[in-house]
């Protein structure tokens, strides 16, 4: 049976339903976020909690409270003279059928619909059942995913990831708030439905093995958890040589593969000058893909004959050489490479395997947006030619799989300086044309250009107080000002409030552990990285 | 016996009646019950008026002349009424009730009846379950509190204030309802709704009917 909560009394359509508390409850039981259900004539409305507000009924006693009243006056006057009410934001509404045949209730082929109308006086607010989560979020199974539960109550709430991979999706949050746990959640959903392969840029190391958490205790990788169905790419070779826990591929980056805007990308790194873009345009145009091989070359005279033909500033040229020879020292620079590498990735992905990129020891700022863009450029480079291939042929078996991009520090590539050119600012905006979407995950949303946060399909967030950065989340979203009060009151552990395309309205919600049981959900096996290696082998000879 | 008071004036919304025992009538806000037979009046069936004591007062019998003192050194107090036997005949008690509902045909109704009391009819104390029937409604309070009650049914002299007589009846129902602190809770959320505009006037009540101050208050029933 559920609990009634208190009745409306008053509200508008745009701003939402005021609901007077029934004596007894206390607003101490509600909470900001509060998935709830108002019972109307005709209609349910599945609502969230948006606001609360005391009041009285007599505005003298505010002035004069009673102070030491007993608990028998107290106790009177609550929910009579002083009362609460809260204000509700309908979200979706269902019509009623027989509410006896529960069956029929969840069959029911139309499903909630957006709210087009509110219910009228006296209709009763009450506590969502089961029932109600099951009408709205659906049922475990097939690509819904759960991803936690109510707060009160012990049952799922699912993603749907067919949705949720058909856009680019944030995870945000202040730091400490589980981002990388959220995201590890999420993939490893995309993995065991396999809705699409993954592509994650790792740079701190925590998605391919064990990993101690915070809170002291391991947690198990993808490459743990999935087995074979994970390879591992790695730019440190170090890293490609840990007994147990070695990366499949080591990753070098060639000179020639690095393009004008992988360098305007890391301005601030480099500490490249404004003028640098022209010049390297300039640069490009005499040796086009070895500009950069040649430039390092450069002797003294070189470079002042090179001045002379084109007309670059000596100065400019002069820095821009000392600033990118920083390039080369990086380990995993070669001078030439050629993509054969890469392409062998996205073939993998092809395959329907996932692919993690670890940085190791190479995780500064620039080490990872450097390879991260030049990787996802050539990514994307390849899936366009896919997709197009199979808009020729229309054959079904050609048509790429569904790529899901993870970048973390997602402002360094999407910030509205940068977004216009790097290869993510354009996935982010061209959302699934090619099949590929991003899973962006950052701490500072308000950093991301504003076009590429309202073209964000899904948003999972943690608890976030900054007011830009609450802003910066509810882009594009409607009803904000009903989540804006829900994303700064969660807690900041294992609560997270999604909205967004893959969920029917937006919900707070405690995130599933990551623990035994899940990695049994996820269908792993004992001695996985035993037989992963096997697999492996066997794929790829030695 | 229940017969308590005869009724000496009437009114629609309530009555006057004159108490049979000198200086003792019925309680304070006491629910008390005026039996209307089938043949009284033009009714068809037998109906129970229901009234709340509001008022009550003991003077002489003649209204132009004031009781005067009695009392010496020896005698005094109650031995007063044993050397003055006449003071039974000379003085009266008379009581008033405001009305708050009856019962007909098995029914319990919480509003004025079409008809008032007759004169000279009896008043009598209600039975346990005639009280735990009519209390179990709490809508005849609105026919008690300001600024919805009557205007008091006494002639003559002054008032008890309406809102103490709320608090007496809710104490009183309370003792005869066997303590029962549900029903406590329910009056009290029911007066706090209907004095909801008037702070003040509902902490007088509540003070007034809080349980603590029942049990240390000497009571009379």
């Amino acid at each position: 049976m559920f609990k009634s909560l208190g009745l409306v009394v008053d509200g508008t359509f745009n701003s939402g339903l005021i609901v007077r508390l029934n004596p007894g409850v206390s607003l101490e039981q509600l909470r900001i976020g509060n998935f709830v259900v108002v019972d109307g004539q005709h209609n349910r409305y599945f609502s969230l909690i948006s606001d609360m507000q005391l009041k009285a009924t007599d505005p003298r006693m505010l002035s004069d409270p009673p102070r030491q009243a007993s608990p028998f006056v107290a106790h009177t006057l609550a929910g009579t003279s002083t009362y609460a009410t809260v204000e509700v934001k309908p979200m979706l509404m269902l019509e009623k059928v027989d509410e006896t045949d529960a069956d029929a209730l969840l069959a029911e082929g139309t499903g909630p619909q957006p709210v087009r109308t509110i219910p009228m006086h006296f209709a009763e607010l009450r506590e969502a059942t089961e029932l109600d989560f099951a009408t709205v979020f659906g049922q475990e199974g097939g690509s819904n995913f759960a991803m936690g539960m109510p707060l009160a109550m012990d049952l799922p709430i699912c993603l749907n990831l067919d949705r949720f991979v058909e856009r680019s999706n944030g995870i945000f949050g202040q730091s400490g708030t589980g981002k990388s746990f959220l995201a590890r959640l999420v993939i490893s959903g995309v993995i065991k439905t396999r809705v699409a392969v993954n592509l994650i840029f790792d740079m701190h190391d925590e998605y391919s093995f064990d990993k101690q958490t915070e809170d002291g205790h391991f947690v198990k990788g993808f490459k743990q958890l999935f087995g074979s169905q994970v390879l591992v790419y790695t730019l440190d070779e170090q890293m490609a040589r840990r007994p147990g826990r070695n990366a499949d591929v080591t990753l070098k980056i060639g000179l020639n593969q690095i393009e004008e805007a992988d360098i305007v990308l890391l301005s601030e790194q480099l500490n490249l000058r404004p003028t640098a873009e022209a010049t390297i345009g300039l640069l490009h145009d005499v040796y086009h893909d070895r500009w950069l091989l040649k430039l390092l070359e450069m002797t003294q005279e070189e470079l002042d004959e090179f001045c002379r033909a084109s007309g670059a500033h000596p100065a400019s040229m002069a820095s821009l050489q000392r600033n990118l020879k920083r390039l080369p020292r990086q380990d995993y620079v070669l001078p030439e490479a050629s993509f054969s590498t890469l392409d062998d990735m996205v073939e993998a992905l092809d395959r329907g395997k996932h692919v993690i990129l670890q940085f190791g020891r190479h995780n500064s700022v620039l080490d990872y947006v450097l390879v991260s863009n030049l990787v996802t450029r050539r990514v994307r480079h390849r899936y366009e030619e896919k997709m197009r291939r199979y808009e020729e042929t229309q054959k079904v078996g050609q048509e790429p799989r569904p790529l899901m991009i993870t970048i973390e520090e997602a402002h360094k590539f999407l910030n509205p300086a940068v977004a216009g050119q790097t290869t993510f600012g354009t996935i982010a905006r061209e959302m699934r044309k090619y099949n590929v979407t991003l899973l962006v995950i950052d701490q500072r949303p308000s950093g991301i250009d504003d076009e590429v946060m309202s073209q964000l399909g899904t948003r999972v967030a943690g608890k976030i107080t900054e007011e830009r950065d609450i802003e910066a989340v509810l882009t594009g979203v409607s009803n904000r000002s009903a989540l804006r009060g829900a994303l700064a009151s969660l807690d900041t552990r294992q609560q997270i409030l999604i909205m967004g395309h893959a969920v029917p309205m937006p919900i707070v919600m405690r995130t599933r552990t990551y623990d035994q049981e899940f990695y049994r959900a996820m269908g792993a096996r004992p001695n996985t990285a035993a037989s992963a290696e096997a697999d492996i082998s066997d794929l790829f000879g030695d | 016996m229940s017969r308590i008071g005869e009724i000496i004036e009437t009114m629609s919304t309530g009555f006057v009646a004159e108490s049979f025992e000198l200086n003792r009538p019925p309680a304070l806000g006491s629910l008390v019950v005026v039996r209307l037979p089938d043949e009284a009046g033009a009714r068809a069936t037998e109906v129970d008026l229901y009234a709340v004591v509001t008022y009550g007062r003991t003077a002489g019998i003649d209204p132009s002349r004031r009781a005067v003192r009695r009392s010496t050194d020896e005698v005094f107090d109650q031995a007063i009424y044993r050397q003055n036997p006449e003071l039974e005949r000379t003085l009266r008690t008379e009581f008033c009730a405001a009305l708050v509902g009856f019962a007909s045909g098995g029914q319990m109704y919480q509003h004025l009846p079409s008809q008032l009391p007759p004169l000279h009819f009896s008043v009598h104390h209600p039975t346990a379950q005639e009280v735990q029937r009519f209390t179990n409604r709490l809508q005849y309070l609105r026919l008690l509190a300001p600024p919805y009650a009557a205007p008091a049914a006494a002639s003559g002299a002054g008032q008890v204030p309406p809102l103490q007589v709320v608090a007496a009846n809710v104490r009183w129902v309370y003792k005869a309802r066997g303590r029962d602190e549900e029903w406590l809770k329910a009056a009290a959320r029911e007066i706090a709704t209907l004095l909801k505009s008037d702070h003040e006037a509902l902490l007088t009540v509540l003070y007034a009917i809080e349980p603590v101050h029942a049990t240390d208050a000497v009571e009379e029933s």
